[in-house]
């Protein structure tokens, strides 16, 4: 049976420490872009503050990690690409982007309901001297393409060859782990196979707090979101916009 | 056949037409963007055997625990190590992007003399002479490593002295010390077993005591449930990463926490919510209630609820006594889930001052954090691996460059305020830049007698097995007494397991305090950043600082 990897990601748990946006980055090979500002930075995994809108002692705060979210059904992204730099992956299910498709056309950002994609404005470049603590398992992409999360795809690959030096064709569960939830301190971010209902990461999705943004368009999207506060839940209802601080809102 | 020219033109048109339904020019377009957007100079990461190693983080004195992978010899990426006791898995921001400080544009690489370039062999002289004509102060940031007894015994045969700056968790831990006489080194917090934490300020959800420690608890007892098993009750003026996800944020005003535990002691004694009797705090509810701008309802509801799910401690983010006496009054000194005694042999350390004078020179250590710059007329040597910008710091006489990150061996002593005592070995994975040198690396060449730290490590070791106590969590845990030799315990401490010392000490531990005592705080607001030891920040670190928003000052935030 073909595999559906996906999130669940509990906000009860998010402390908004950031630990997921520096593993990601540092896994995926981001550069450290000194003049990016919050439109123009590429944040794979971007963790935003949303509030209850209400001042004074009676104010609460919650931090929502974004990501691609992986959408299972007419994938916006991959309908309006026109060099077919976008595919969902029909044994994992994973959206994947291949930057040597692309133009840089940018449409798959303006069609992202999630704005969860990012342009790759400057060449990738490092202090000299610092390509040394490159992972060496994922490309360098190049300036003028957009990119996303893949769910940290090159350690989808490592868990098969290692699987496959062992004689498997089924992965270990536990070979593969995106960056992010392996980082996180708190374990608010849980990876697993949403089509295996016996899945802890299945079951929780099922949970009644479990929650999908943005749920109306109807994308089915693959990352969950849980929350036993009633105004986070919210945020994500048809007719809401994400409170989001001011600045940290992409374009 | 004659070619006319109109033969020329149908030819090319067709031509023309032909090739635009082959893939040759929509290849050659492709390929001219690949290329033009592939530049010789875009980094490529380097292939070689990847390997995993353990070892710890030495950014800050907790030392979490860390796998490295390493391709072609150099460290490409870290995580965290689950079997870790302290560290239960987790690393700060900062420490899933510190394989990458090495190359930090600001990197130390050459000796700077009051700006102009000098040598080592001028270091060397210009120490060596300091030392035969007055006393020498040695200031070390991690004290009770290997490289710590070398500075303390270089200290003693100069005639100098050996000083400590504590982190924020020691600090706080202070009062304590001044009471019982316990050194506030041999002091912890037993978070694990306490139901209530009261936090004035202290940030323990945004790395207090280690980012994994207090957040993994957390987690698994408090997060997302009404009621929870541990209740995080915190007061902050802001409403800080910590704040937004206690179960309860009470919002006094910054610098009143002093006048907030008097009023709590207040209540706890009025009410006879604790068994204690004294210390009286001097303050009534209505002063309380004017200092903290919280009304005296809520201030009697906060004691009330403090002691509704014992056992409660309360915890301050600096060296406040009031909130210290609050613990004496709570019964949370020498208690599970207080303040307990983590060990019988830890020493007692002088705190380095602001004014260093009667010194001769003043030998900063690399683990000194930047923002500690003591006002001396002695000359100064300061061991750092990057450049402190416009920090106080940098105005040293001598700036040496010291290695970096994972680029020497070291050892690592008990993080601030952990309830337990341990021991780790951190082997250096990385080469470090030629030129050079730690304080203890000097300091032995100055002093050949001195004990390398490699040496002082392997005797520890030798301590540990002849103690034959305590355990080490590794990929198993072994106790201590199972094993053969000190051989073996050094080959399992260099592998990355952590010895843990797992004897009770917290009994024999009590404060005598006679009256409340008095405090006065200004009113400030803590602000994120903490004060962090390096100087400069991992460059991954602008994904926090200037694309997310998730680290900004106290300022643009609404309280």
């Amino acid at each position: 049976m073909n595999a559906r990897y996906g999130m669940v990601i509990d906000l009860d748990r998010c402390t908004g420490c950031g630990a997921c946006m520096v593993a990601c980055a540092a896994e995926n090979n981001v550069p450290p872009v000194t003049q990016a500002s919050p439109r123009t930075g590429l944040t794979p995994m971007l963790v935003r503050r949303v509030s209850n809108r209400v001042e004074g002692g009676a104010r609460r705060e919650a931090f929502i990690p974004m990501t691609c979210m992986q959408c299972e059904h007419e994938t916006p992204c991959v309908s309006v690409c026109p060099q077919q730099a976008v595919e969902v992956d029909d044994a994992t299910g994973i959206v994947m982007q291949m930057p040597q498709r692309c133009l840089g056309c940018r449409y798959c950002m303006t069609a992202c309901p999630y704005h969860a994609r990012y342009f790759n404005w400057w060449d990738p470049v490092w202090p000299a001297g610092m390509e040394k603590s490159l992972n060496p398992g994922v490309a360098v992409r190049m300036r003028g393409v957009v990119e996303k999360c893949n769910l940290c795809h090159a350690r989808l690959h490592s868990a098969k060859e290692k699987a496959a030096a062992a004689g498997k064709k089924e992965i270990d569960a536990a070979d593969y782990i995106p960056a992010c939830a392996e980082a996180c301190p708190t374990g608010a971010i849980r990876f697993g196979n949403l089509a295996d209902h016996d899945d802890p990461v299945a079951r929780e999705a099922r949970s009644p707090n479990a929650f999908r943004l943005l749920a109306r368009l109807g994308t089915e999207p693959k990352v969950y979101y849980k929350s036993t506060e009633a105004w986070v839940r919210s945020l994500a209802e048809p007719g809401e916009s994400l409170n989001l601080h001011s600045e940290v809102k992409h374009g | 056949m004659k070619v006319t020219r109109r033969d020329l033109l149908k030819f090319g048109g067709a031509a023309t037409a032909g090739l635009l339904v082959t893939p040759v020019p929509w290849k050659l377009l492709d390929d001219v963007s690949i290329w033009t957007q592939n530049w010789p100079w875009i980094p490529q990461p380097a292939r070689g055997p990847v390997e995993v190693k353990q070892s710890f983080c030495t950014l800050c004195p907790h030392g979490c625990a860390m796998r490295v992978r390493m391709s072609a010899g150099w460290p490409v990426g870290v995580a965290g190590v689950s079997s870790n006791p302290i560290s239960r898995g987790a690393l700060c921001p900062l420490g899933f992007g510190a394989h990458q400080l090495n190359w930090h544009p600001q990197r130390l690489r050459a000796l700077r003399r009051r700006g102009s370039s000098s040598s080592w062999e001028e270091a060397r002289a210009a120490f060596a002479k300091a030392c035969g004509e007055g006393p020498v102060v040695i200031v070390d940031g991690q004290p009770g490593r290997a490289a710590s007894s070398l500075f303390a015994t270089f200290a003693q045969k100069r005639a100098g002295s050996y000083r400590v700056v504590l982190s924020r968790e020691t600090e706080a831990l202070t009062p304590y010390e001044a009471w019982s006489g316990v050194p506030a080194f041999a002091l912890g917090y037993d978070l694990e077993n306490a139901q209530t934490i009261v936090s004035f300020g202290a940030p323990l959800l945004d790395g207090w005591a280690g980012p994994g420690r207090f957040a993994r608890l957390w987690a698994e007892r408090a997060a997302g449930v009404p009621d929870p098993q541990l209740r995080l009750i915190q007061v902050e003026s802001l409403l800080s990463r910590t704040a937004a996800r206690a179960w309860r944020w009470v919002p006094a005003q910054a610098g009143s926490e002093a006048a907030l535990a008097a009023g709590l002691a207040r209540v706890l004694l009025d009410e006879h919510l604790v068994a204690e009797r004294e210390p009286a705090a001097p303050l009534i509810l209505v002063e309380v209630a004017e200092r903290t701008g919280l009304s005296m309802e809520a201030i009697s509801d906060l004691a009330r609820t403090m002691v509704a799910r014992p056992p409660v401690v309360a915890i301050a983010a600096d060296n406040n006594p009031a909130i210290a006496a609050l613990n004496v009054l709570l019964g949370a000194v020498g208690a599970r889930g207080g303040i307990v005694k983590k060990s019988k042999r830890a020493d007692r350390y002088v705190p380095a001052e602001a004014e260093i004078n009667s010194a001769r020179a003043v030998l900063i250590d690399s683990t000194v954090p930047w923002d500690f710059a003591p006002h001396t007329s002695a000359e100064v040597f300061r061991f750092a691996a990057w450049d402190g910008g416009s920090s106080p710091g940098s105005q040293a006489d001598w700036l040496l460059p010291a290695p970096g990150f994972l680029e020497e061996l070291t050892d690592v002593p008990a993080a601030p305020g952990s309830a337990m005592e341990t021991y780790g070995v951190a082997p250096g994975l990385a080469k470090a830049p030629p030129g050079v040198e730690s304080a203890a690396q000097f300091l032995g060449s100055i002093d050949p007698a001195l004990m390398t730290v490699e040496k002082t490590i392997h005797s520890r070791c030798d301590d540990l097995f002849h103690g034959r106590a305590g355990t080490l969590c590794g990929q198993q845990s072994i106790p201590v007494a199972k094993l053969a030799s000190a051989q073996q315990v050094e080959e399992q401490l260099w592998k990355g397991a952590v010895w843990v010392d797992d004897s009770q000490h917290g009994n024999d531990f009590r404060c005598e305090l006679q009256e409340w005592p008095v405090t006065v705080r200004s009113a400030q607001a803590v602000q994120w950043p903490q004060p962090w030891p390096a100087p400069v920040l991992p460059p991954l670190a602008s994904k926090l600082y200037q694309e997310s928003g998730l680290r900004e000052t106290a300022e643009g935030r609404n309280a």
